[in-house]
């Protein structure tokens, strides 16, 4: 944590949980707490989702009290209609970040008496969230969300609270923002998520590091994916279905059929992602065979390889599992079944290089000429579902000396054919 | 002017006749007959010499996009289909009886054109019978030893066959640059 100066206090409004986990992670992370999500009262800048439902009558309602506080609309749509600062989805990071500095310059032109707010410190901060941490999903009002999902499960904070074993509220039956949680489309936030990620951060990555690689890796044993992945994998194993429990309702896992039977509104689950979870908290059942594995009606059955693999993807972030060899040799023994599974940027490539000839990650990113990250999140999922396996490293290179596969004599045409796929 | 090809292969019924035109610049010219004898009570129709294709690409050149008939007694047009090929579709129907058979029945046929180019693999009607799954399929092949994409496809859907496709094409030159993706 590099910044010292007191943070920026945002309120993040309307947002759907992941845009808001995402928001949470990149003050925390690319801007070194340098901005801190706060409630919408003690806040300094807002921004404001405007595709939410009802998101229109929100910002008239805090432009009516707070009309001071500088704010960010994002939306999915060029609307300018208000003087606020407008950042597209999916958000670049570029724009997001320049859409603060300028709220940042208004917020020191006010007179200093209209911040009526007292300052309060990162800490004062994380105890306010861990307050409002108390609510569990048992206990949390129903809310009636726009796509009419009744009973969504609020957003959920994560970084801040390390173990956190509930869900926080994030709106107060009969404010105005009651009806502001929903559950965008997933592809939103999946590029949203990926966008935020700041390639430049591993443009001179050096596996012989231990700082940089630490920036890089992270303990995926104590994330939901690697609760999951140990319990999907036994039960494969054991020929047994499993019942995964944890801060989440339960999750089953049906091995014969390689499926799960979760709850319908599993969505939420991804935004779990970047929490980390002690063992004492979670639990890995085998059910008896003869226990009924039915879905109830609030639940649903999805394939547990795409599942995981989303999970996977969603939790890297443009890292890898701790212990990970960047310079070992990755082959990849599976390819993902990618059109039924998301492609992340740059798969098909990855997956045809590393299924030609195995290439570390390292290697992989100079050779593509791709942002290492890519090579880091599509691993993640690969290595999550045994798709991919590093083969012993012969010495310790850090550079290619040559290109791993030569360059087709019909590159040209196959080039062409590719956009032309592309484009229709 | 030059001529690509990416042959279309497969069980009768598979769905090559329906990946090509989901593809093709034009519509297909298909010899789409009334099946007789073996393949009557399968599908109506069935494809008795090749169905083809083309996408045009830069400048003059195109690609031809060559199915071969479903029917097995065709084998001896098989040959002729490969020259010039630059890689090889092979769509399985996932309701058949043993299409695992099919697979290793298909691979074998071509393997000489495979190893001399890629291969690229579809199941289709996946939604209509939904065993045996893609895992299945690999482990059958885990035996040869090469690492081969296969997909889910319904060949109804573009983007389904054109991501089969990519693969292909990746699977060939990884070093492709695939603008936007
Ligand atoms: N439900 C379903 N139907 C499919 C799918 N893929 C293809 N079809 C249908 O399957 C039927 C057979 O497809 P064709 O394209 O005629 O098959 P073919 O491989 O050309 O068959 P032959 O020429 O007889 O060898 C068509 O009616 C397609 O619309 C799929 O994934 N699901
Ligand atoms: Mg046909």
């Amino acid at each position: 944590m590099g910044n010292h100066a007191k943070p920026v206090r945002i309120a993040a409004l309307g947002m759907e949980q992941r845009t808001y986990s995402t928001l949470q992670l990149f003050f925390h992370g690319h801007c070194q707490d340098s901005y801190v999500l706060v409630e919408e009262k003690s806040a300094d800048i807002s921004i404001i989702d405007m595709d939410g439902f009802q998101a229109y009558r929100m910002l008239e309602e805090h432009k009516k009290h707070y009309p001071d506080q500088p704010s960010i609309l994002i939306s999915l749509s060029d609307n300018k209609a208000h003087d606020a600062v407008y950042v597209r989805k999916p958000i670049q990071l570029e724009a997001l970040s320049s859409a603060l500095r300028s709220a940042k310059k208004r917020l020191q032109q006010q007179p200093v008496a209209k911040i009526s707010v007292p300052k309060i410190s990162v800490k004062e901060v994380a105890e306010a969230k861990a307050s409002v941490a108390k609510n569990t999903a048992k206990n949390t009002p129903k809310l009636q969300t726009a796509d009419n999902t009744p009973n969504a499960v609020p957003p959920v904070l994560n970084d801040v609270i390390h173990r956190p074993k509930t869900v926080v509220k994030h709106a107060k039956p009969g404010s105005n923002h009651f009806n502001q949680y929903r559950y965008a489309a997933d592809a939103l936030t999946e590029d949203t998520d990926i966008e935020l990620i700041d390639t430049k951060l591993a443009a001179r990555f050096n596996p012989l590091n231990p700082v940089q690689v630490a920036k890089f890796q992270y303990q995926s044993k104590q994330t939901l994916q690697g609760y999951f992945q140990q319990a999907y994998f036994m039960a494969l194993q054991k020929k047994r279905n499993i019942v995964l429990k944890g801060a989440w309702r339960p999750i089953t896992i049906l091995y014969k059929s390689k499926q799960l039977r979760v709850e319908k509104n599993f969505r939420h689950l991804y935004a779990l992602s970047g929490m980390f979870f002690d063992k004492s908290e979670v639990s890995i059942a085998v059910l008896d065979n003869s226990v009924d594995c039915e879905p109830s009606i609030h639940e649903t059955v999805l394939p547990a390889e795409p599942f995981l693999w989303k999970l996977s993807m969603r939790t890297s972030r443009g890292r890898v599992p701790v212990d990970t060899n960047f310079t070992a040799p990755i082959k990849l023994i599976r390819w993902p079944n990618f059109t039924r599974t998301i492609v992340t940027p740059h798969a098909l490539r990855i997956a045809a290089l590393w299924a030609k000839r195995p290439t570390s990650l390292v290697d992989t990113a100079n050779y593509l000429a791709i942002p290492l990250q890519y090579v880091f999140i599509f691993y993640n999922a690969a290595v999550s579902l045994n798709f991919v396996t590093p083969e012993m490293a012969k010495k310790d290179r850090t550079t290619t000396s040559s290109p791993p596969v030569k360059r087709h004599q019909y590159r040209k045409i196959f080039q062409d054919l590719l956009d032309r796929l592309r484009n229709n | 002017m030059t001529n690509y090809k990416i042959i279309f292969t497969g069980p009768v019924g598979a769905g090559k006749t329906t990946a090509i035109s989901s593809i093709s610049d034009r519509p297909p010219v298909s010899t789409d007959k009334v099946a007789t004898d073996m393949t009557r009570n399968v599908k109506k129709t069935t494809t008795v010499a090749c169905d083809y294709g083309t996408v045009r690409l830069n400048g003059s050149d195109c690609l031809h996009l060559y199915g071969t008939p479903g029917q097995q007694r065709f084998d001896f047009m098989w040959d002729i289909l490969t020259t010039g090929g630059i890689g090889l579709i092979l769509l399985l129907d996932n309701t058949r009886p043993d299409p695992f058979q099919d697979m290793e029945f298909f691979l074998d046929q071509f393997q000489d054109f495979i190893n001399q180019t890629q291969v690229a693999i579809g199941v289709t009607q996946t939604d209509l019978k939904s065993a045996p799954c893609i895992d299945d399929y690999h482990k059958h092949l885990d035996k040869q030893g090469s690492t081969i994409p296969i997909f889910e496809v319904d060949a109804r859907k573009r983007q389904d066959v054109s991501l089969l496709i990519k693969a292909l094409l990746f699977s060939l030159d990884p070093g492709l640059v695939e603008n936007n993706d």
